[in-house]
């Protein structure tokens, strides 16, 4: 009798147990095919919050993967990067979204500006498919340009062979732009600033701003001619003269301080055009290679 | 202590069991929608009425759910995916009754996302497809308000004669008697181009007016004496670049002012005409 019941609570203990989980799974389950709803319908940030309402803890490993590769695409697709990157990088390698989790969370980490740890999970990430190599190649060559660092990038770019659609084309760009940013002539602030001393305006058009150039060589040619007919016609002590010689030599300073600045910022300009366009075609092959 | 064992274990199944049968029931949902609702969280009252929407049970519920989540856009004044929300609903297969109340909401969310246009032809639509529904008033007001904003006068007033009809009002005096009036932009920059200070004048700026008279003044009474006087640098440099410059920009400048004018005097004449109607 004492066996029996016994049993008895064991069995019921263990039908508690079973029944609990399975509710579990089966309100994990709708909330994920929820959150998939919202997100169909272009309500991000809604299945966003239900997403992130859902306790990970608690959930299997499975389970988990699909909530963390959710949130992270979500985010994604609202370029909340921030998000994106941590939750992305979360998801196990026993999952099936594990490569594109990882392609697109270190893609976002670079972004970021978080390039050195972009650079160092990616070259450890295992991949066994040649075409998911390649990409990996690409990404890591696309962030050595990044950093500048044209060595990696010439290491990288060894392994691209050109051969898939996916990738041929950023790959033939990723070496246009390592090509244009190792021979981009480095120009002096000083030069600059002597240029224009010399001819107003030529410091200028030396950093590459031409249009500057002249707008600022018209005026100082005015406001010189205005200051010598001053001093021809009225003398040195003349009201006019004086006028206009100090808005001559203001603006003459002017020219030399601002070309001397805009070499720095055509250089800035450079940077971020070049930036930008590497990042573009770092992402093209992902969307590419996993859509 | 056995007996309290069991009653445990047998509670927990059940209530796991129901759980896991019953996950979104949708008066439980709805009301939990319409108490948020009327606490307004609007966010979340709109996730709540999206997973009534979701389990997708009942025609009338959906109803309800849909009409509580066009309720949260237009109180955090997301008009625009308001309209697209609606649209969406507008397809699945509701009875006429409800169709025409949600074609309803649709129209006052085009009005109030400045969808002018369409708010027209989303009238246009209800009254063709619910004929045997008479106009509310509000409609009537929303269709007088459009065409005000597309600045179709004629239309607006017929509308609001055939209102204030309906309404038993005085037809006799509207505010379509004193319509707005708006000048000319190319007539300002004629203006501007003979007269100094012309086209400014015309649109309503005297203050502009004098300032351009004067400083183009100042530059042709400068480049004419320092001419006379030998200083013919200073007389083109300063005295020509003076008065052309700011010649050129009066014209530009007696154009924006007209435009500005013009803008103005339409959403002062469209809010009147507003408040006219929201109050009677």
């Amino acid at each position: 009798m004492k066996m029996f019941c016994y049993a008895v609570r064991a069995g019921l203990l263990v039908l508690s147990s079973i029944t609990s989980l399975l509710g579990q799974q089966t309100q994990f389950s709708h909330e994920l095919r929820f959150a998939q709803y919202l997100s169909d319908k272009e309500a991000i940030e809604e299945a966003l919050h239900v997403l992130t309402r859902l306790p990970a803890a608690s959930l299997s490993l499975p389970q988990r993967d699909s909530l963390y590769y959710a949130i992270g695409w979500n985010a994604y697709r609202i370029k909340r990067l921030d998000l994106a990157a941590p939750t992305l990088l979360r998801v196990s390698d026993a999952s099936g979204f594990y490569p594109k989790s990882q392609f697109f969370g270190h893609y976002s980490q670079a972004f970021l500006g978080q390039t050195d740890s972009a650079y160092a999970a990616l070259v450890r990430l295992p991949l066994t498919d040649t075409l998911h190599n390649e990409l990996r190649h690409l990404q890591l060559a696309g962030i050595s340009l990044l950093r500048r660092d044209f060595g990696r990038f010439a290491q990288h770019q060894r392994a691209f062979s050109y051969g898939s659609y996916a990738l041929e084309k950023e790959e033939r760009r990723m070496l246009d732009y390592a090509r244009t940013m190792q021979n981009v002539k480095r120009k002096s602030p000083f030069l600059a600033g002597l240029y224009s001393a010399a001819v107003p305006g030529l410091g200028k058009w030396y950093a590459g701003k031409k249009r500057q150039g002249i707008a600022a060589f018209l005026p100082i040619l005015s406001l010189g001619l205005l200051t010598y007919e001053g001093w021809r016609k009225d003398g040195v002590r003349s009201a006019r003269f004086i006028g206009f010689g100090t808005l001559f030599t203001v603006f003459y300073v002017g020219n030399i301080w601002g070309s001397a600045l805009s070499v720095k910022i055509k250089r800035d300009e450079f940077r971020q055009e070049y930036d930008n366009k590497i990042l573009f075609d770092m992402h093209i092959p992902l969307r590419n290679v996993f859509e | 202590m056995t007996t309290r064992f069991y009653l445990t274990c047998t509670f927990l199944c059940a209530t796991c069991l129901s759980k896991a049968q019953n996950l979104s029931p949708e008066d439980g949902l709805l009301r939990q929608a319409d108490s948020l609702l009327s606490q307004s969280e609007f966010f979340e009252a709109s996730i709540a009425y999206e997973r009534v929407l979701f389990g997708n049970r009942d025609v009338y519920d959906n109803y309800r759910a849909a009409i509580g989540k066009t309720q949260c856009l237009k109180q955090q004044k997301r008009f625009g995916p308001a309209v697209t929300f609606l649209n969406e609903q507008l397809s699945a297969p509701y009875p006429d009754s409800l169709l025409y109340r949600l074609g309803y909401e649709r129209v006052l969310c085009q009005y109030l996302a400045g969808q002018f246009e369409n708010a027209l032809s989303g009238l246009e639509q209800l009254q063709y497809l619910h004929p045997q529904q008479p106009t509310p008033r509000l409609l009537s007001v929303v269709r007088i308000l459009s065409l005000n904003e597309l600045q179709r006068w004629p239309e607006a007033a017929a509308a609001y004669r055939a209102l204030a009809v309906q309404q038993g009002l005085d037809t006799t005096r509207t505010p379509y008697d004193r319509l707005p009036k708006l000048k000319s932009e190319k007539k300002a920059q004629t203006l501007s181009t003979f007269i100094p200070g012309g086209g400014q004048f015309y649109a309503g700026k005297p203050g502009e007016a004098l300032l351009s008279i004067l400083v183009q003044g100042a530059g042709l009474y400068f480049g004419i004496t320092s001419f006379l006087q030998g200083y013919y640098i200073s007389a083109w440099g300063i005295g020509a670049g003076l008065f052309g410059s700011f010649h050129m920009g009066g014209v530009r400048r007696a154009e924006t002012l007209v435009k500005q004018h013009n803008r103005r005097t339409t959403e002062e004449f469209n809010r009147w005409v507003r408040a006219v109607l929201l109050n009677e």
